[in-house]
């Protein structure tokens, strides 16, 4: 079993062109944590996000992963380190099915090339066994054994959410940044998705890294939590500490 | 698996090839009838099909890039024309003025095929950069490089105009351009070719199959639906555009030496912008990214003048009482079917095919 690594962001600022994204942002998720990011819109919180997985490059500063600097590596390099993502406007494939698009998860743990791929040798069949495996397992974790095989674009804005859990799930990841996973949901499917975040950070032991704008969901789930303001850091700290926080009330939570 | 009925355990029968018997026998029983076919049809329709064999081999090429990958290329012809030449420079006969070393087909086919699979990765750190319209633009001006090329390198083409003579068909060492005597059966060159293009092309339909349900094959079309999230699961894209283009002008190399074997010679001419752009109509009116489309679509194309041509036979109608000559008609009627095709079902022929197959499958109900 690989060791999990702690992700570190060391003074990163990012800019585009006048506007500062983020401004001298420093933060450890320390392993097996489950670390939540919150903030208004605009705060900086995606972006925190695809300075880690490589969609932008820092202007200044360095994120790291364990030993390696990461700010430099392209998103797929980033994924194979182990750290998978959703995204918060879902990005699944819209034209599979659920099964496929958690297949496609499953890329990272399988070995095998496109020469491979077109004779489907003894080895690639394997491999799909393999791969068909962890797609039920995850897909009987996440309960949509249902939707198996229902194309993405017919199915409820909730359930997509999941698929989009369940497919960074299938890549076996050390690190899971979950981007908003609980935007746009009534409060039923928001218990669902506290309740599958609480399994995966508790029994697959995964760090987990979680945006929202969902208080009550992060105050319940969170063990640390950072709040952003227009790219600055406001405070950082346990849940109890931060909903008592001056600034953080000012800035975010406001009267109520 | 008492009290979990949707747990699926089968995952080998989830990936195989044939979901049932049923389709199985299908595809057997079709089969059969080819190979039968092979005895019974003239000279005439065997060549037909022999063609849209070959054809439908280069169509599942363009099919992997643009299909599942979702890359526009304009240049599928570019790719199919340095299989060719390939294919004759290697299988073809030297004369004073083009190079060729009459070699085996064993030797000939497989050179076409990485000749532009290669040339598919030279060109691949420019390809890999650029999408959609960016992307378009470029495989056009491959097409006229290409075309320039073709009608300059005089030793390997023959020259504009001109052309040369292509591979001859030699397999293991036994001449085959006069046909074989198999027992007491004499089999003629066309039955050879439709034979052995059947073959590849089964072939060839089993490898973008595999493809699909393969870690590649889901690689491609998540490239194609979503980059960016594509990337993020892990996805090289620079490695799976890359092999996208080169397995997919590996087709065309295949089908492009074949193909023109089949006629005897060929003229640079013919690997002009036109004819790579009849790729993508087939592909279009097949059914873009779908297993079978590419097929349907290459039947559909060659079968389409043939039809026509039968059409106006029967009812007796001269080409003299036509207000446009024939070429003209078939061209304008083709046109038509492509922009009925885009405007009515943009799953092309496959599509028409998925709803009688389920409409068949429910009969008597209609749902």
């Amino acid at each position: 079993m690989v060791v999990i690594e702690s992700l570190k962001f060391n003074n990163v600022t990012l800019k585009f062109g006048g506007i500062t994204a983020l401004n001298d942002i420093s933060f450890e998720v320390k392993p097996k944590t489950l670390y939540s990011i919150i903030g208004p819109n605009g705060a900086g919180k995606t972006s925190i996000f695809n300075c880690i997985s490589g969609i932008y490059r820092p202007t200044e500063g360095t994120v790291t992963y364990g030993e390696n600097k990461i700010n430099d590596l392209r998103p797929d390099e980033v994924a194979s380190l182990g750290i998978a993502r959703t995204f918060q406007n879902i990005e699944l494939f819209e034209n599979m099915t659920v099964l496929d698009n958690i297949l496609i998860g499953c890329h990272r743990q399988l070995d095998y090339g496109p020469v491979s791929s077109l004779l489907f040798s003894k080895k690639v069949r394997k491999n799909e066994l393999e791969a068909r495996k962890i797609a039920e397992e995850i897909i009987d974790f996440l309960e949509i054994e249902q939707f198996r095989s229902s194309y993405i674009m017919s199915l409820p804005y909730g359930v997509q959410k999941r698929v989009e859990l369940g497919r960074a799930l299938a890549m076996n990841p050390d690190m899971l940044l979950l981007d908003e996973p609980a935007a746009g949901m009534n409060n039923e499917e928001t218990e669902d998705i506290a309740r599958f975040i609480i399994d995966i950070h508790e029994e697959m032991k995964k760090t987990i890294i979680m945006v929202d704008h969902d208080m009550n969901m992060v105050m319940d789930i969170a063990e640390e939590v950072m709040v952003l303001n227009f790219g600055e850091k406001l405070a950082e700290g346990v849940p109890t500490e931060i909903v008592k926080d001056k600034q953080v009330i000012d800035a975010y939570l406001g009267v109520g | 698996m008492r009290g979990r009925p949707n747990l699926y355990t089968d995952y080998q029968k989830e990936s195989s090839i044939f979901s049932n018997k049923t389709q199985k026998s299908w595809f057997g029983l079709l089969i059969s009838l080819a190979i039968g076919l092979c005895f019974l049809a003239t000279d005439y329709w065997l060549l037909l099909i022999t063609t849209s064999c070959l054809i439908a081999i280069a169509s599942w090429g363009l099919n992997i890039v643009s299909g599942l990958a979702g890359q526009i290329n304009l240049a599928h012809g570019v790719f199919i024309g340095v299989g060719t030449y390939a294919s004759a420079v290697i299988g073809g006969v030297a004369t004073s003025s083009v190079i060729g070393y009459n070699l085996d087909m064993i030797f000939w086919l497989p050179v076409a095929g990485l000749a532009s699979a290669v040339v598919g990765l030279i060109i691949a750190p420019i390809t890999v950069k650029l999408k959609g319209l960016n992307l378009a633009l470029v495989t056009l001006a491959l097409v006229f490089i290409g075309s320039h090329l073709f009608s300059n390198f005089k030793s390997m083409t023959g020259g504009a105009g001109l052309g040369r003579k292509v591979a001859t068909l030699k397999l293991f060492g036994i001449d085959l351009e006069n046909g074989l005597q198999v027992g007491s059966y004499y089999l003629q060159r066309e039955q050879i070719l439709y034979l052995f293009s059947l073959l590849i092309c089964v072939l060839a339909g089993l490898g973008v199959k595999n493809l699909v349900r393969s870690r590649a094959g889901r690689a491609y079309s998540a490239i194609r639906d979503g980059d960016i999230a594509a990337e993020a699961l892990g996805i090289n894209l620079f490695r799976y555009k890359a092999s996208a283009f080169a397995l997919s002008s590996f087709y065309g190399g295949i089908s492009g030496a074949l193909f023109f074997t089949v006629s005897g010679g060929v003229e640079p001419g013919s690997f002009n912008l036109v004819y790579s752009i009849t790729f993508v109509a087939i592909v279009v009116i097949g059914g873009a990214g779908t297993v079978l489309g590419p097929l349907f679509g290459a039947f559909f194309y060659t079968l389409f003048p043939a039809v026509i041509q039968l059409f106006l036979h029967t009812f007796d109608i001269g080409e003299q009482s036509l207000p446009l000559n024939l070429g003209q008609l078939e061209r304008l009627l083709f046109g038509l079917v492509i922009i009925l095709f885009l405007m009515f079902e943009p799953r092309g022929l496959w599509g028409i095919w998925f709803r009688l197959r389920n409409y068949f499958k429910a009969w008597p109900f209609s749902y």
